[in-house]
C-alpha cells in the first residue's frame, strides 16, 4: 500500500514539473536553512574538538557576589585561590582542570606582527580537554613546579612563526610579549567557538603574567569538572556547593560587604547560556528560537498549504472513484500527508546536500577560526525530524479538504 | 470598480484566508527586517566625528605590580611622544573607540538629566583624534581651577541638557564645569547609536590604562615591536597589547552587520518562496476562470480590462493581508519598543508596503498578461 502512495505522488510529481519545481525549492530551501541552523547550533554546544568528553563535563565559569539588597553586584571568572580551596579538594569528581579566559599577546617575526590568543592552565586541562597532539608533548606538573619557561602552540601558529613548516618545532624557542619560551608540544588548532578551551598559545598557569596570585574569590580563571559519569552530576554539585556554603560571609571587596555568592558547577550547554541570559531569562532565549523555527517553517508551510489546496481539482476524479468504492475518509487523508511527507523527503535529500556544500564553504572562509561545522548523527536526525514535521506541517490541511470532499462533487467535476 | 472587486474577493473570503495569512506573516518579517535596516542606516549617514586612521590602542595591563605606577606610566607616556613616528599620543579610559568597554550613566545640569557614556581623556585627546570642538575649547591641565573640574561634552548632550543656551562656564553635576562642546563622537562605529557623551580630563593620580597613539603614515609593525620593548623595559612586569583602530572598527561593523545580513537572506529566502507559492496559485486561478474570461471579452471587456483586474484583485487579496500587518506593526511606535524612534519604525511600515506591494505585482503580471491573452472564441468552445 505504502508503494503504490509513493509512486502515485511520483506520478503526480511529473504531471507538472513547473508546480513540482515551485514545490522542491521551497522544501529544500526550508529545509536547508534549518539544516544549516542546527549544525551551527550543534556546532557550538555538543561534543566536538577539543572537547570530546564535554557531555561528561561540568562547567565553571563565574561567580557572582552580590550584597543582600542585590543592589550592588560583581561577575567575574574564578580566582586561583578559589579552585585550589573549593575545586580541585572535590572527592567526587574523576579530575578537575582549570585555565584563564582568552587573553592576547604580540609577537614579532621580522617587521610583522603575530597576534596570539594566549591562556594559562595547569596540567590537568589537558587531561579534562582531548587537545591532538602532532608534535611533543604536554607540560607536565614537573614542568610547572619548575617554573619553566614553556609553551604549547597550535599547529596554525607554527606555521606563521617558523619558516620551516616540516621540521619540528618541539625545543625551538619563540618570543611572545618580549619573553622568550620554549614550545614543548604542537596541537591541532581548535575553533574559536570553543570558549573555554580556544587558544593559540598555552602557557602554565603559574607564570607571573597570568594573575594566579590574586588574593579574593574572583580572578580570571575559569575550571572543568570531569565527572566519572553522567550520573555523578548530582553528588559533584551537591559537593561543591557544601563547599562554597562553608566560605564565611559576608565578603569585603572595594570597600563593599558581600553576602550572597553565587557559583554554579553546570553543563555547558547550561552555562553558556546562564552566561548570556542570567536570571530566568533563559526561558526568552527557548520563545525566542521556537519563533523563529515557527517563522522559517510556517511561512514556507502556509505557502504549500495553499499551492496544494489550489491543486485539489486536479485529484478530484481518482478521490471520487476511491470514494464510490468505499475508501474511508482517513484512508484518503492518510495517503496525502504520506505523499506529502514523500516528497518532503525528496526535497530534504536535496537540502542535505545543498547544506553540505554550504557548511564546506563556511569552513574555509574563515568567518570563525578553525571552524568545524560537521553534519553528524544528531544533526541528521534533528534534521529528518524537521523533515517529518514540515511535510505533517504542509499536508494536513490539504489531506483533510480532500478527503471530505464529496463524492458527487468529485465525480461531477471531472 | 475598486469596490467591485472588495466584493468579488469578500464573497470568497474563506477561499482567500490562507492567502492573507500569508501575506500577513511576510508582512510581519518583512517589518522585522527593514526596521533593522532602517535602524542602521539612519545612524550610517550620521558622521562618525573623529578620525581613526592610523591610530593605534595601546592596552597596558600592570598584571600584579603595584609599585610606582603613575611614575611608569608617566614614563612609558613620554617616551612614546618622544618617537618621530608619533604624531601624538593621549591617555584614556578603557572604552576607547571601537573597544567593546562601555562606560554610562546619567549626566545632570540642574533638573534635567540625560543618559549617556562617560569617557576620560587628556588634553592631547583631539589632537591624536583630529577633533574640532565646536564651541569652546577642549580642556587643559590648566583648566583645573578650585574645586571645578573642565569637563567636555558633545552636541547631543548639549541640546539634551541646554537646549539653546550656551552651555560654556556652566556647572553640570556637582563640580564638571563645561568648557567645550564637540559634535558627533560615536564611539562604537558608524553603525552605533548617535548618543550624549561627557569627557573628563583625565586626573594624573587615577590609573587608566590605555594609551592612543596617532602615527605617521607607513609605520609598520617593527615600530611597534620597538615600541613594545621600550616599555616592558620600564615596567618589566606589564604586558602591552597593540590593536589598530581599523581593524576594531572593522570588529564592530561585523557585530553591527553580521546579524543583519543573516536575517536578510532568510528574509530573502521567505519573499522568493512566497512570490513562487503566489505565482502558481494564480496560474491555476486563471485556468479554472477561463469562461469568465471569455465571456467578458465577449461582452467588450479589452485585454487591459482583464489585466487590471487580475493584478487588482490580488492588490484587494494584499491589501487585506497589509492591514492587519499594520495594526501589529503600529505598536512598536506607539509603545515606543526598544526605545527606538518612531520614525525608524514608520519608515519600515513605508518601506515594508512598498516592497510587499512590489512583490504581488510582480507575481501577478505575468498570469494577468496571459489571461488577457485569452481569446473568447477558445475559452467558450470549451464549454
Amino acid at each position: 500500500m505504502l508503494f503504490n502512495y509513493i509512486k502515485i505522488a511520483w506520478k503526480v510529481l511529473l504531471r507538472h514539473p513547473f508546480y513540482t519545481f515551485i514545490t522542491l525549492f521551497g522544501i529544500t530551501l526550508t529545509l536547508t536553512v534549518l539544516m544549516v541552523l542546527t549544525s551551527f547550533i550543534d556546532h557550538l554546544l555538543g561534543s566536538h574538538y577539543p572537547e570530546y568528553k564535554r557531555d561528561k563535563s561540568l562547567y565553571i565559569m563565574n561567580l557572582t557576589i552580590q550584597d543582600s539588597a542585590r543592589s550592588s553586584m560583581n561577575n567575574s571568572p574564578l580566582s586561583y585561590n578559589f579552585i585550589k580551596e573549593h575545586i580541585q579538594k572535590l572527592k567526587t569528581p574523576e579530575k578537575v582542570g582549570f585555565s584563564t579566559f582568552v587573553s592576547f599577546a604580540n609577537s614579532y617575526l621580522n617587521g610583522k606582527k603575530i597576534k596570539l590568543n594566549t591562556k594559562f592552565c595547569d596540567a590537568n586541562f589537558w587531561e579534562v580537554t582531548d587537545y591532538e597532539f602532532l608534535e611533543g608533548k604536554p607540560f607536565n606538573e614537573q614542568n610547572i613546579a619548575n617554573g619553566e619557561h614553556v609553551v604549547v602552540i597550535t599547529d596554525a601558529i607554527k606555521k606563521q612563526y617558523f619558516e620551516d613548516e616540516t621540521a619540528s618545532a618541539v625545543g625551538k624557542s619563540i618570543e611572545i610579549d618580549n619573553e622568550k619560551f620554549r614550545v614543548i608540544g604542537v596541537v591541532k588548532a581548535a575553533p574559536v567557538t570553543r570558549l573555554m578551551t580556544f587558544s593559540d598559545v598555552f602557557f602554565p598557569y603559574n607564570l607571573p603574567k597570568s594573575n594566579y596570585q590574586t588574593a579574593g574569590l574572583q580572578g580570571n580563571f575559569t575550571a572543568i569538572v570531569l565527572a566519572k559519569s553522567k550520573s555523578d552530576f548530582k553528588a559533584i554539585q551537591e559537593e561543591f556547593n557544601a563547599s562554597v556554603n562553608r566560605i564565611p560571609l559576608p565578603i569585603a571587596l572595594y570597600g563593599q560587604k558581600y553576602d550572597v555568592i553565587e557559583v554554579r558547577a553546570q553543563t555547558y550547554t547550561d552555562t553558556v547560556l546562564h552566561t548570556f541570559m542570567s536570571g530566568g531569562r533563559e526561558i526568552y532565549f527557548y520563545i525566542g528560537i521556537v519563533f523563529i523555527l515557527l517563522i522559517l517553517m510556517g511561512l514556507p508551510a502556509i505557502n504549500l498549504v495553499n499551492l496544494n489546496v489550489s491543486r485539489i481539482m486536479e485529484r478530484a476524479s481518482e478521490i471520487g472513484i476511491r470514494k464510490a468504492f468505499g475508501a474511508p475518509s482517513s484512508a484518503l487523508a492518510w495517503q496525502f500527508i504520506i505523499e506529502n511527507i514523500f516528497i518532503t523527503m525528496i526535497g530534504g535529500s536535496f537540502a542535505l546536500i545543498l547544506t553540505l556544500i554550504i557548511i564546506s564553504i563556511f569552513n574555509d572562509s574563515g568567518l570563525i577560526l578553525h571552524a568545524d561545522l560537521s553534519i553528524n548523527f544528531s544533526v541528521f536526525g534533528v534534521s529528518l525530524l524537521v523533515c517529518l514535521v514540515f511535510g505533517l506541517l504542509s499536508g494536513v490541511v490539504p489531506a483533510l479538504r480532500m478527503s471530505k470532499m464529496k463524492v458527487i462533487d468529485a465525480l461531477k467535476s471531472s | 470598480m475598486l469596490s467591485h472587486l472588495f466584493k468579488l474577493i469578500w464573497n470568497k473570503k474563506r477561499h482567500h484566508t490562507l492567502l492573507m495569512v500569508e501575506i500577513w506573516v511576510s508582512f510581519l518579517v518583512l517589518f522585522g527586517v527593514m526596521s533593522l535596516i532602517s535602524y542602521n542606516f539612519k545612524n550610517y549617514v550620521e558622521p562618525i566625528g573623529f578620525e581613526y586612521e592610523n591610530v593605534w590602542a595601546l592596552d597596558l595591563n600592570k598584571n600584579q605590580d603595584t609599585t610606582a605606577i603613575a611614575d611608569k606610566l608617566h614614563i612609558i607616556l613620554q617616551k612614546i611622544r618622544s618617537y618621530p613616528e608619533v604624531e601624538a599620543a593621549s591617555r584614556m579610559s578603557s572604552n576607547s573607540p571601537f573597544s567593546f568597554n562601555t562606560s554610562n550613566g546619567s549626566i545632570n545640569y540642574k533638573k534635567t538629566s540625560v543618559h549617556g557614556d562617560y569617557y576620560d581623556a587628556d588634553d592631547a585627546f583631539i589632537h591624536t583624534l583630529g577633533i574640532k570642538p565646536i564651541l569652546g575649547t577642549w580642556f587643559s591641565q590648566s583648566d583645573v581651577v578650585a574645586k571645578f573640574k573642565p569637563v567636555v561634552i558633545n552636541q547631543q548632550a548639549k541640546e539634551g541638557l541646554f537646549g539653546e543656551i550656551n552651555p560654556i562656564g556652566k556647572i553640570i553635576g556637582d563640580n564638571q564645569k563645561v568648557v567645550g562642546v564637540i559634535g558627533n563622537f560615536k564611539a562604537k562605529g558608524e553603525f552605533s547609536d548617535n548618543r550624549p557623551c561627557i569627557f573628563n580630563l583625565i586626573d594624573d593620580k587615577y590609573i587608566f590604562n590605555k594609551v592612543l597613539i596617532k602615527v605617521k603614515p607607513g609605520t609598520d609593525a617593527n615600530f611597534e615591536a620597538k615600541l613594545t620593548k621600550e616599555i616592558a623595559s620600564v615596567a618589566k612586569e606589564w604586558t602591552t597589547e597593540v590593536s589598530y583602530l581599523t581593524d576594531q572598527r572593522q570588529n564592530q561593523h561585523n557585530l553591527a552587520l553580521v546579524p543583519v545580513i543573516v536575517f536578510l537572506i532568510i528574509t530573502v529566502f521567505l519573499l522568493v518562496n512566497v512570490a513562487m507559492g503566489l505565482f502558481g496559485i494564480l496560474n491555476l486561478n486563471i485556468a479554472k476562470r477561463r469562461e469568465e474570461i471569455g465571456v467578458r471579452r465577449a461582452m467588450g471587456a479589452t485585454a487591459g480590462n482583464i489585466k487590471i483586474q487580475f493584478v487588482g484583485e490580488m492588490w484587494v487579496i494584499a491589501t487585506f493581508g497589509v492591514l492587519i500587518g499594520i495594526l501589529f506593526a503600529v505598536q512598536f511606535p506607539l509603545l515606543n519598543v526598544f526605545n527606538i524612534e518612531a520614525s525608524i519604525y514608520w519608515m519600515a511600515i513605508g518601506l515594508s508596503i512598498v516592497v510587499l506591494y512590489g512583490i504581488v505585482t510582480l507575481c501577478a503580471y505575468h498570469p494577468s498578461r496571459q489571461a488577457a491573452n485569452i481569446q473568447p472564441a477558445m475559452a467558450l468552445h470549451e464549454q
